[in-house]
C-alpha cells in the first residue's frame, strides 16, 4: 500500500515544472520585501497594498507550498505571540534557486524589452 | 456586537480547521485566522464576520485539506473516483443506458405527477383565513338518506352573524350568475359573474390588481373583473371607470372599480370572471326569502373548536326560524359548517355551484406513480445484481490494493448517483418539452414550478430515497465478494440472489399486468356507460337553454317555428334535461301517510314524446288540458314503489307539492329512465306538466340531416333573440361528460400501462441480454447436439413465462379487488365475472411484449455459430 502512494508522491513531484507563473512571481517580490515578516497574513495584506489584489490567504496557501515543492521558498515555523493565541507562524524565505529564478526572469524580459523596435510602443493617434 | 468578537478555541471555524485540514498545517492556519481576526476588529471595515468567514472556507481546498492528502488512504481515491465512475458506465453502456432510460421514463411520469397533484391539493390555499373560513351546508334527507346541500338564502348570513355574534366574526355571500355582458360593440355571454358582498375581497385573499379591498365593491353598481375579461373587453385600456351593461330580464349599467389577478397559481373553488355586489338583488323578492336557495353563504370563525359548538346550536338556530314551515312540511333541515380547506374534493354535495376535484383520482395517480417508480428502481437492482459478476474481478483486485468495503460501497453508490442525475437533468428537460402533449392527451392544465423550495426539497428526498433503494443492495453485495474466492477464477454462485431477481421481475410484471388488466376493464364499463339504453333516446337531441327574456316571452310561438322544419322532429321545453338539474322536493298525497321526497321536473305536454319515454300505464300531458290549478302529474316506477300503491290506485290521486304551491292530479305512470348518472340509482321522479321553471329546450332533431336541423335551431333563435348567443350542447355528449373524471382515469391508466410493460420488458432486455451472453457457450454446445434456433430461443423463454405467470397469478386478485372497489361508486356496472377474460388479456399482452423482447435478443445469441461461441476458453 504504502508503495502505491509514493510512487505517486515522486511522479508529482517530477511533474511540477520550474518556470515561474506570474502570481509566483509576485508573491516571490513580496517575501523578498517583507523579509523577516513574510508569513501568510503579511503577504496577503502587501499584495493588497502593493498591487490591489485582494487574495484570501486560503488562496495564497497553495502557492506558497508550490514554490516550495519547486524549491525557490524555505519555511520554519516561530514567533508565537499573543494575538495569534499563541501559534507559531510560518515565516517564508527565499532560497538561492529562488533568488537565481527571480533574477532570470528580470533577465529574459529586460532582453526582450531592448528587442522591441522604439516606435512599436509608441501610442499612435489617428 | 458580534462584529467584535475574538476567536476562542471552541469556535466552529477553530474546530472545523482543526477536523479537516492536515495536522502539520493546523497551528499555522489557526494563527493565521486568530490575528486575522484580530486585526479586522481594529480595522473600520464592515461586514467582518462575512470577510472572517470567507478567509476560513477559503482555507478549505485540496492543499490544505486532510483527505486529499497523500498520506490519507482516501486521497487518490477521491480524485480519481468520478473519473472512475464515467468510466465505468461508458464501459457498460447497454445497461447504462437502459438504467437511465428506465428511470429517466419513470422520473418524468413522476414530475408531471407531483405537479398535477400538488396543483390539485392546493386549492384555496392561498387565502390568509384558510382554516377559518366555512361554508353553510344545508342537510337534507331524501326518503332516509342524508346528503348535504351547497346552496342557502339570502337571509342566513345576517340571521348568523346576528345570533352568533360572539363567535363568527364575518360571513360573506356570493351569488353566480350569467348575463350578456356588453361593452360598446363587444358582446358576450358570460356565466361566471358572481354577486358578493361587500366584504369579498377582504373576506378572501384574491388578488386585486387595482382597487382597493375596502371599498372596491363598495356601491351597488360597482363591478369588479379578472385580468383576463379586462384585456377580452378594453384590450390595453384601463378599465377603471368604464361602464359596462349586464343584461338579464332588463339591462343594467355597472361601473368597473377594480381588476382582479385570475393567473393559474390563484386556485380557488369559486370559479368567477367578475365580481358585483349582491345588493344588486336587493329589489328582488327571493333575495329576502328564507326558501329562496341559490347563493352560497361563508362563515369566518377562530378556531375548529368553537366551529363545532356553533354546529351543536344549528337544530335550535333552524328551528327558530323554520319552526313552522318544518312542523308543515313534516320535513327538517340543519346545517352544518364544511371548513374551505375539504370544500374542493368534496364533490358529494348537491346544488352546489363549487369547483370541485376528485381525491380518488388522485389517490390512484399518486399510487400509479409510486408504482411506476419501483418498477424503475427494480431495473436497476436487477441489472446491477446480474452485471455484478462482470465486476467481480475489479472487486477483488480492488481488494488485494487495500481497498475498504466501505469505499467500495461508496464508489457503487457514486455510479448510481451520477446514472440518477443524468436521468433527472434528462426528465427535467424532457417533461417541460413533453408537457404541453402531456396536458392535451389528459385534458389537464399542469405547469411546472421548477423554482419552488418545496419542489426542491421534493427532488432532494425522491433522489436520496431512490439512491438508498435503488443502489444499497447491489452495492453492498459487490463489497462483499471475497477477493480469494472471486481472483483464482471459481465462479460466483447466488443462490439466494437469484431468488430476489426473479421476485422483482415478478413484480415487475405485477405491476404492468394489474394496470393492463385496470384499463381494459374500466374502458369495459365506460363502454357499458355510453351504450346503455338509458330509457329515453339520447341521439340526436339538441339541448338548448332558455336563458333570455326575448325567448321566455316567446315560448310557444318558438316551439311551433321550430316544428315547422322537417328536420325538426319534436321540441320540448323543460326544467332540467336528463342528466341536467332535478330539484328534489317533498309530495304529499291524500291518503297515503308517509312524506315522499321526490325529484321533479316541470315539462310542456310533450316531454316524454320528445324524449321518447315509454309510458306504462295512464296518459301522456296533452297541450290542451295545461292547467296553472290542477297540474297534470306522471310518475315513474321509483316514485310509484315508494309510495307502496298499486297502479290502478294511483292514477287520479290528488298530489300536493308544498314547497311550489303546485296541486295537481296524477295521469300517468312512465317506466323508469336514468334522469341521473349511473352512478346513482333511479330514484323517485314526478314529472309536472307547467308553463313555468323551464330551463333548458330539447329538440329532437332528424338524425340524418343533423346540420341542417341545427342551422334551422339557430336561425329561428336568432330570429326570436336577435341580442343573446345560442348555447346548445347535444344530449349524448352532456350525458357523457358525467362521466369525465373516470374517462380520465382511463386515460391515464391506459397511458401509464403503457410506460409500465415498456420499463418492465426494458428491465427484461438487460437482464436476456447479459444471460444470453453468459450462456453463450452452453447454447452453442446445445447446438452441436442438435438444437434449433427456435428450441434455444424457447429455452431461455421459459423461464421468463413462469415468472410472468406467476406474477399473473398475483396481479389478478388485486386487480379484482381494485376494479371491484372502483365500481362500487356506480350504481349500474358491469358484472365483473362476466369480464373475467379481461384479466387474462392482461396477463397474455405482457406475456406477449416480453417474449418478443426477449426472442428478438436470444435469436442474435442463437444464430451465433457454435465455432464461434465456444472457441474461446
Amino acid at each position: 500500500m504504502s508503495f502505491v502512494h509514493n510512487s505517486y508522491k515522486i511522479e508529482t513531484n517530477n511533474m511540477k515544472g520550474t518556470n515561474l507563473g506570474e502570481f509566483e512571481e509576485l508573491v516571490l517580490l513580496v517575501v523578498l520585501i517583507l523579509q523577516e515578516q513574510a508569513y501568510v497574513l503579511n503577504i496577503k495584506d502587501e499584495i493588497y497594498s502593493q498591487v490591489k489584489r485582494s487574495i484570501t490567504m486560503g488562496a495564497l496557501h497553495p502557492t506558497l507550498t508550490r514554490l516550495e515543492k519547486k524549491g525557490y521558498l524555505d519555511s520554519e515555523l516561530s514567533g508565537a505571540t499573543k494575538e495569534r493565541g499563541g501559534r507559531r507562524k510560518r515565516i517564508y524565505q527565499l532560497t538561492a534557486a529562488g533568488k537565481n529564478a527571480l533574477i532570470e526572469v528580470r533577465e529574459m524580459r529586460a532582453g526582450l524589452w531592448k528587442q522591441i523596435p522604439e516606435f512599436a510602443l509608441k501610442l499612435v493617434h489617428v | 456586537m458580534f462584529d467584535q468578537m475574538n476567536v476562542s478555541d471552541k469556535h466552529f471555524s477553530m474546530v472545523l480547521i482543526r477536523r479537516l485540514c492536515r495536522p502539520e498545517l493546523i497551528e499555522e492556519i489557526e494563527g493565521n485566522l486568530i490575528e486575522y481576526r484580530q486585526s479586522l476588529n481594529s480595522k473600520k471595515t464592515s461586514f467582518k464576520s462575512l470577510r472572517y468567514l470567507l478567509e476560513v472556507f477559503s482555507y478549505l481546498r485540496p492543499s490544505t485539506l486532510k483527505i486529499f492528502s497523500k498520506n490519507s488512504n482516501k486521497g487518490p481515491m477521491f480524485i480519481l473516483k468520478p473519473l472512475q465512475t464515467f468510466r465505468t458506465l461508458f464501459k457498460h453502456g447497454t445497461s447504462s443506458l437502459i438504467n437511465i432510460l428506465g428511470f429517466t421514463i419513470g422520473l418524468m411520469c413522476i414530475f408531471f405527477l407531483y405537479f398535477y397533484i400538488g396543483q390539485e391539493l392546493s386549492y384555496d390555499s392561498f387565502h390568509r383565513d384558510r382554516d377559518k373560513i366555512y361554508r353553510v351546508l344545508r342537510v337534507s334527507t331524501i326518503n332516509g338518506t342524508k346528503y348535504d346541500i351547497g346552496v342557502t338564502s339570502g337571509p342566513y348570513a345576517g340571521a348568523l352573524l346576528q345570533d352568533f355574534e360572539n363567535t363568527i366574526q364575518s360571513a360573506c355571500r356570493a351569488m353566480p350568475d350569467d348575463g350578456l355582458v356588453s361593452f360598446e360593440d363587444k358582446r358576450f355571454m358570460e356565466d361566471e359573474i358572481l354577486f358578493a358582498d361587500e366584504n369579498f375581497f377582504q373576506f378572501f385573499d384574491f388578488k386585486l390588481v387595482s382597487g382597493d379591498p375596502e371599498s372596491v365593491l363598495g356601491s351597488p353598481n360597482s363591478l369588479v373583473i379578472s385580468e383576463t375579461l379586462a384585456e377580452k373587453y378594453f384590450g390595453g385600456d384601463n378599465p377603471l371607470g368604464k361602464t359596462i351593461h349586464i343584461r338579464q330580464n332588463e339591462e343594467y349599467p355597472f361601473i368597473i372599480s377594480g381588476v382582479f389577478r385570475d393567473s393559474e397559481e390563484i386556485r380557488s373553488h369559486l370559479a368567477f370572471e367578475l365580481v358585483g355586489n349582491i345588493e344588486f338583488y336587493d329589489s328582488r323578492r327571493w333575495f329576502h326569502n328564507w326558501w329562496s336557495n341559490g347563493l352560497i353563504t361563508y362563515v369566518k370563525i377562530d378556531s375548529r373548536i368553537e366551529a363545532a359548538g356553533i354546529e351543536q346550536q344549528f337544530p335550535s338556530f333552524m328551528d327558530k326560524y323554520f319552526g313552522d314551515d318544518f312542523k308543515r312540511s313534516g320535513n327538517r333541515i340543519n346545517l352544518k359548517l364544511e371548513p374551505m380547506g375539504e370544500t374542493y374534493f368534496n364533490n358529494q354535495t348537491r346544488y352546489d355551484f363549487a369547483k370541485h376535484g376528485d381525491y380518488n383520482s388522485i389517490r390512484i395517480l399518486g399510487l400509479v406513480g409510486i408504482a411506476i417508480l419501483f418498477i424503475a428502481c427494480f431495473n436497476y437492482v436487477n441489472l446491477a445484481m446480474a452485471f455484478s459478476f462482470k465486476r467481480a474481478k475489479e472487486v477483488g483486485v480492488r481488494k488485494v490494493l487495500g481497498v475498504t468495503r466501505s469505499r467500495l460501497i461508496t464508489q457503487f453508490v457514486g455510479e448510481s448517483f451520477l446514472v440518477l442525475i443524468v436521468s433527472f437533468v434528462v426528465a427535467g428537460i424532457m417533461s417541460e418539452l413533453l408537457r404541453p402533449a402531456f396536458n392535451s392527451f389528459f385534458q389537464l392544465d399542469v405547469t411546472f414550478k421548477w423554482m419552488d423550495i418545496r419542489v426542491g426539497y421534493f427532488i432532494a428526498g425522491l433522489m436520496v430515497a431512490l439512491l438508498l433503494f435503488s443502489s444499497l443492495y447491489p452495492a453492498a453485495l459487490m463489497s462483499s465478494f471475497r477477493p480469494l474466492s472471486v481472483l483464482n477464477g471459481r465462479k460466483i454462485t447466488f443462490g439466494k440472489n437469484m431468488v430476489l431477481r426473479k421476485g422483482l421481475v415478478i413484480m415487475q410484471f405485477t405491476i404492468s399486468i394489474f394496470m393492463i388488466a385496470a384499463t381494459l376493464l374500466i374502458a369495459s364499463q365506460l363502454d357499458f356507460v355510453r351504450n346503455k339504453d338509458l330509457g329515453f333516446r339520447k341521439n340526436a337531441i339538441l339541448i338548448v337553454s332558455n336563458n333570455n327574456s326575448d325567448i321566455r316571452q316567446n315560448v310557444e310561438n318558438f316551439k311551433a317555428e321550430l316544428l315547422t322544419s322537417p328536420h325538426v322532429l319534436d321540441v320540448s321545453s323543460m326544467s332540467g334535461e336528463p342528466g341536467g338539474f332535478h330539484d328534489a322536493t317533498t309530495i304529499q298525497i291524500p291518503g297515503v301517510e308517509k312524506l315522499i321526497r321526490m325529484r321533479t321536473a316541470f315539462s310542456d305536454y310533450n316531454y316524454l314524446r320528445t324524449l321518447g319515454i315509454t309510458l306504462t300505464v295512464g296518459s301522456n300531458f296533452e297541450k290542451e288540458l295545461l292547467s296553472e290549478e290542477n297540474a297534470a302529474i306522471i310518475i315513474n316506477e321509483s316514485g310509484l314503489n315508494e309510495l307502496g300503491l298499486t297502479r290502478e290506485e294511483i292514477i287520479g290521486r290528488e298530489v300536493t307539492m308544498p314547497g311550489w304551491e303546485i296541486n295537481g292530479k296524477i295521469v300517468g305512470i312512465s317506466e323508469d329512465f336514468h334522469f341521473s348518472s349511473l352512478r346513482d340509482r333511479i330514484e323517485p321522479l314526478i314529472m309536472v306538466h307547467t308553463s313555468d321553471y323551464h330551463r333548458q329546450y330539447a329538440i329532437a332533431l332528424h338524425s340524418e340531416n343533423l346540420l341542417e336541423g341545427m342551422n334551422h335551431v339557430e336561425e329561428t333563435w336568432t330570429r326570436f333573440s336577435p341580442t343573446f348567443p345560442i348555447q346548445y350542447k347535444f344530449l349524448d355528449d352532456a350525458l357523457y361528460q358525467l362521466y369525465e373524471n373516470e374517462v380520465k382515469q382511463n386515460k391515464v391508466f391506459s397511458a401509464f400501462s403503457g410506460v409500465s410493460i415498456f420499463l418492465a420488458c426494458l428491465g427484461i432486455l438487460g437482464l436476456v441480454s447479459y444471460s444470453a451472453k453468459q450462456r453463450q457457450k452452453e447454447l452453442g454446445i446445445r447446438k452441436i447436439l442438435g438444437a434449433s434456433v427456435a428450441q434455444i430461443i424457447s429455452l431461455v423463454s421459459k423461464e421468463y413465462l413462469v415468472l410472468i405467470s406467476a406474477a399473473a397469478v398475483l396481479a389478478i386478485p388485486a386487480c379484482w379487488y381494485f376494479i371491484d372497489g372502483w365500481l362500487e361508486s356506480f350504481a349500474y356496472r358491469i358484472e365483473i365475472n362476466a369480464y373475467w377474460y379481461l384479466f387474462l388479456y392482461g396477463g397474455i399482452v405482457s406475456a406477449m411484449v416480453a417474449l418478443l423482447t426477449i426472442a428478438l435478443r436470444t435469436y442474435k445469441s442463437a444464430i451465433i455459430s457454435p465455432t464461434e461461441s465456444i472457441k474461446y476458453e
